[in-house]
């Protein structure tokens, strides 16, 4: 049974059909990326699985079961994780403190017992500050722990809500664009770090990622979205050489696009339009 | 018998209906002269200015100082003072854009509003503190215009010269802040302001000189109103006049007429004055309102709001959420 | 992977992290000057034991605000509603007549207090849920009056408009002792306070004070952490209000309604945004302070009364205030967006155990609050 199956989903804002019928599946353990030039509705896509935005037809089902009116709480709970194209954090809060924010779900008290300081939360924010720990621990940010997000460098806060999305406890996590503003180096060990996550934890990943290096080397399948509509499907190799994908990063119809500019190899031209 | 019994309740509905008309009219004027400069700051710097009502009384009792003449300040006759009233007026509202808006441009509007209440509640302090002779009151509109008092009468029911007075003013000033923002440069100004604050830049548009003469204009709205108010025999001139009731309810006609249009601030003050005086008048047709003795009006303001916000947020006539 | 067990602790080896150096010896030295303080001083006078339980009750408002604006990020102008029903319920299941209040039914009335003004708080806040931004400062501001002037003013429930007595139980008749029993009161609401901050409530209204988005990604309910905040900060302010019948020994509309009720309004935000938003030990300071200065205030007049300015004095006291409390709301947001927090933050980070510093490098400079909240245009 696939972990998330997205079934002819379509949303439209006004006149403006967002997404047009997008089908996708991803099975569990795999990590399967979502791709497709700017405006294409990528991350109306991850608004719509994780309950920001009602599709206006369609279904979401997370693990078989139909989520697709469930809010986003729920889904959170449910464990559905995911991360912001701009980072989102709570930013007047230390790190740490949003590590133990991410666990809102996993607290294992009720709110009468916190009003109440009850001697269980005291335990279990113990168990809940381990755990925030040994994230930090697990992503190399435990000399950051006790710093406010304001004068953290763009990078580093792309990781530690990496970290955030792990703390939810997630089963299917779903990404948006982590290696934005990261250079080459550190891009290469966001791969080795996400597919050292999926050998560890088990977690199911659903990313939208421009940079085409890290695609093939992390993801098994991938999709690639233009104009709402779903262009391509396939193993990386395979989608990264389907001529319609290249000509929708290059912009134009298909056809028309490929006989005017003549690429002479396709994936150079996919890799210069995508950075 | 029937017959007997339909003529007279014919006749007390007519009696029950006009007066409140009349009241509602009048106050509703009052309300809208308010919410004009509402409306006019929401739409120039996207805030609620909580000190508008004592813009008002500020123009009131400096009105009420220059005519009285008190200490080394002479006496003067009632328009001349009014005149300087209504600068004072506008030269307090610039003085918060300088002093306390333009510190904060780039904050948090929420901060912005409550440095508002801040000016609101200074200025109700520096009234009461201030020594000026707190006996007297401004003349009523007859004895300036030195005509006999025009109480007019419908069907036995008086209509006040200052309640004419509030809602000609109104409709002038309504009218001459339509043709301001529709016709000179600077009103034109204001708007692509309001529109989009950085393509208003982009233009040449300076959005600090902007924001400076809004709030004067909101400060010569808001004298006017409050001298207006301020004339007896309804009208008195006290500290912080004009910031309880009256300002709560020119904020509900603003909202109603949809925050950011000029017309709708007019419009949504008549209604709200009528809402109010029927509710003020006769409340047994609304079952919730029968129960309550005091502040029916308030509460009939209060669920407009309610339903306006939540149903229609946009208003009557505003363009926008 | 299973939901319960969080298996990233299981695999990786935990290092205890080094806990701030906590000398309690200097510091216990050097709180109890400031104990005594709170707890004999009152006892030297009548005046000073009836203004200090005064200041107590401004306190419990000051938490009260304190987890509505400063933690749920919730503008209220209209707070005098929720103190004022909170009189209101306590003073009227009271009942005490002409008689000392029953202890039982004293507990029973504080209770339904907090209980009365936590529901209505609730309802206010289902209602408000819909309305964004600024729009929900109106709507406070105007609940507020409307609420006090169409409910407190019913003839039933204000004693057929002489006001509703509230004798106090003999135990704590006398200005000292009932000063104690606010302070209690004040204790059990800090209590609050501090558990909502150190829990994932606490953590979930800031996070959603921030951002909703991210705040509902991370599981938070976030509707109904509004209403939460809204309630736990209806039900502080309901029994600061039920302390307050039984401080003036009667509920009266008038301190509730009116240009009196808009005034209390107004000083409850001020003193919020003066202490610093989200910042517990300044709030509480700003509440003493304006406690100390409102017209209400024996203090004020004695200054006054010494200095010859009794007569204006007593004609000009609310005005007063109020300027007193414009210049400083001004000088705050204007000059000062960490407020009064900001400045005290050194020392209250020293009595909790960090080393002594001026500047504290990532302190939260308590402007989040507001600047980053959901309260916006």
């Amino acid at each position: 049974m696939s972990v998330l199956e997205v079934r002819d989903l379509t949303i439209r804002f006004g006149g403006l059909t967002a997404i047009d019928g997008l089908n996708l599946k991803v099975d569990e353990w795999e990590i399967v990326g979502l791709m497709g030039p700017n405006g294409a509705g990528k991350t109306t896509a991850f608004n719509c699985i994780t309950g920001f935005y009602k599709p206006s037809h369609g279904q979401v089902l997370y693990k078989g079961r139909d989520v697709t009116k469930l809010p986003p709480h729920r889904k959170a709970a449910l464990g559905i994780g995911r991360t912001f194209q701009n980072v989102g954090m709570v930013k007047s809060e230390t790190v740490l403190e949003n590590l133990l924010t991410a666990q809102h779900t996993k607290t294992g008290y009720s709110a009468l017992q916190a009003v109440a300081g009850s001697g269980v939360v005291r335990q279990r924010e113990k168990q809940l500050a381990q755990r925030a720990e040994a994230i930090l621990e697990l992503l190399g940010l435990a000399d950051i722990r006790d710093r406010r997000l304001g004068a953290l460098p763009y990078g580093t806060l792309k990781l530690l809500e990496l970290g955030c999305a792990l703390a939810t406890d997630p089963e299917l996590l779903l990404l948006d664009e982590p290696s934005s503003g990261m250079g080459p180096e550190e891009s290469h060990q966001l791969g080795d770090r996400l597919l050292a996550l999926r050998k560890e934890l088990g977690v199911t990943m659903l990313l939208i990622e421009h940079h085409v290096p890290l695609v093939t080397a992390v993801c098994d399948y991938v999709y690639v979205l233009n104009f709402g509509k779903l262009l391509a499907e396939g193993e990386p190799e395979h989608v990264r050489n389907h001529p319609e994908v290249v000509a929708a990063y290059l912009g134009g119809e298909a056809p028309a696009a490929l006989a005017a500019t003549e690429v002479p190899d396709d994936q150079q031209a996919l890799a210069e339009a995508t950075q | 018998m029937h017959e007997v019994l339909a003529s007279g309740s014919q006749f007390s509905i007519q009696l029950n209906f006009l007066s409140p008309l009349i009241d509602g009219i009048a106050n509703g004027a009052a309300y809208g002269l308010l919410g004009l400069g509402l409306v006019l700051l929401y739409k120039s710097n996207r805030i609620f200015n909580f000190a508008q009502g004592e813009f008002a009384t500020v123009g009131a009792i400096a009105t009420y100082v220059f005519y009285a003449g008190t200490g080394f300040l002479p006496k003067l006759p009632f328009f001349l003072a009014a005149v300087i009233g209504l600068l004072v007026a506008t030269g307090v509202a610039m003085l918060t854009e300088r002093l306390v808006i333009r510190p904060m441009f780039e904050r948090a509007k929420v901060i912005l509003v409550v440095g508002t209440v801040g000016v609101a509640l200074l200025l109700i302090g520096l009234e009461g503190l201030l020594p000026y002779p707190k006996t007297q009151s401004l003349p009523e509109i007859s004895d300036v215009l030195r005509v006999q008092p025009f109480v007019t009468r419908i069907d036995n029911v008086a209509i006040l010269d200052q309640d004419v007075a509030k809602v000609v003013m109104l409709a002038l000033l309504a009218l001459g802040a339509f043709f301001f923002f529709r016709y000179t440069r600077t009103g034109t100004a204001i708007l692509a302001v309001s529109q989009d604050a950085t393509a208003a830049r982009v233009v040449g548009i300076s959005v600090e000189r902007i924001s400076l003469i809004s709030w004067g204009i909101a400060g010569l709205l808001g004298g006017v109103a409050g001298v207006l108010l301020a004339v007896p025999p309804a009208g008195s001139v006290t500290p912080g006049a004009f910031t309880g009731t009256t300002l709560t309810v020119a904020f509900a006609a603003a909202v109603l007429g949809g925050m950011t249009s000029l017309p709708g601030a007019f419009v949504g003050g008549i209604l709200l004055g009528l809402i109010e005086s029927f509710a003020n008048a006769d409340a047994s047709f609304v079952p919730l309102l029968s129960h309550v003795q005091n502040g029916q009006a308030e509460l009939a303001v209060f669920v407009v709001l309610l339903a306006v916000l939540m149903f229609r947020p946009r208003g009557l006539l505003g363009q926008e959420a | 992977m299973t939901v319960s067990t969080p298996p990233v602790t299981a695999t990786l080896d935990l290092r205890g992290q080094a806990r701030p150096d906590r000398r309690i010896g200097v510091r216990v030295l050097a709180a109890l000057p400031l104990l005594a303080l709170v707890l004999l001083l009152p006892a030297r006078s009548y005046t000073f034991g009836h203004i200090a339980a005064y200041a107590a009750i401004f306190v419990m408002v000051g938490l009260s605000m304190n987890v509505l604006t400063g933690y749920t990020g919730q503008i209220s102008l209209g707070h005098q509603a929720f103190v004022g029903l909170g009189a209101l319920t306590a003073a009227n299941l009271i009942h005490t007549g002409t008689t000392p209040a029953d202890p039982f039914m004293f507990g029973v009335g504080m209770v339904s207090a907090a209980a009365a003004s936590g529901a209505a708080a609730l309802l206010l806040g289902a209602v408000a849920l819909r309305i964004r931004g600024l729009y929900l400062a109106l709507v406070t501001l105007v609940f507020g009056s409307v609420f006090a002037d169409a409910i407190f003013t019913l003839p039933s429930l204000n004693g057929q408009d002489a006001g509703v007595s509230a004798y106090r139980p003999s135990a704590i008749s006398g200005e000292y002792r009932f000063y104690l029993f606010a302070v209690a009161m004040v204790a059990v609401c800090f209590y609050v306070d501090v558990c909502v901050r150190r829990t994932k409530l606490g953590r979930g209204l800031v996070a959603l004070r921030d951002n909703e988005l991210v705040a509902s990604a991370f599981g938070v309910n976030v509707l109904g952490y509004k209403l939460l905040g809204f309630t736990i900060s209806g039900a502080i302010a309901g029994l600061a209000g039920g302390v307050f019948a039984f401080w003036t020994q009667e509920f009266s509309d008038k301190d509730f309604t009116a240009a009196a009720g808009f005034n209390l309004a107004l000083t409850f935000v001020v003193m919020v945004v003066v202490g610093g938003l989200a910042n517990r030990g300044g709030v509480i300071a700003a509440a003493i302070f304006f406690a100390l200065v409102s017209p209400l205030s024996p203090m004020m007049g004695t200054i006054a009364q010494h200095t010859g300015w009794l007569n204006f004095y007593n004609d000009h006291k609310f005005y007063i205030s109020n300027v007193i409390g414009a210049v400083l709301l001004l000088q705050t947001v204007i000059l000062n967006p960490g407020g009064l927090g900001q400045v005290i933050r050194p020392f209250a980070r020293w009595f909790a155990g960090h080393p002594f510093a001026l500047h504290d490098p990532d302190g939260d400079s308590g402007v989040g609050a507001m600047e980053g909240s959901s309260v916006r245009a």
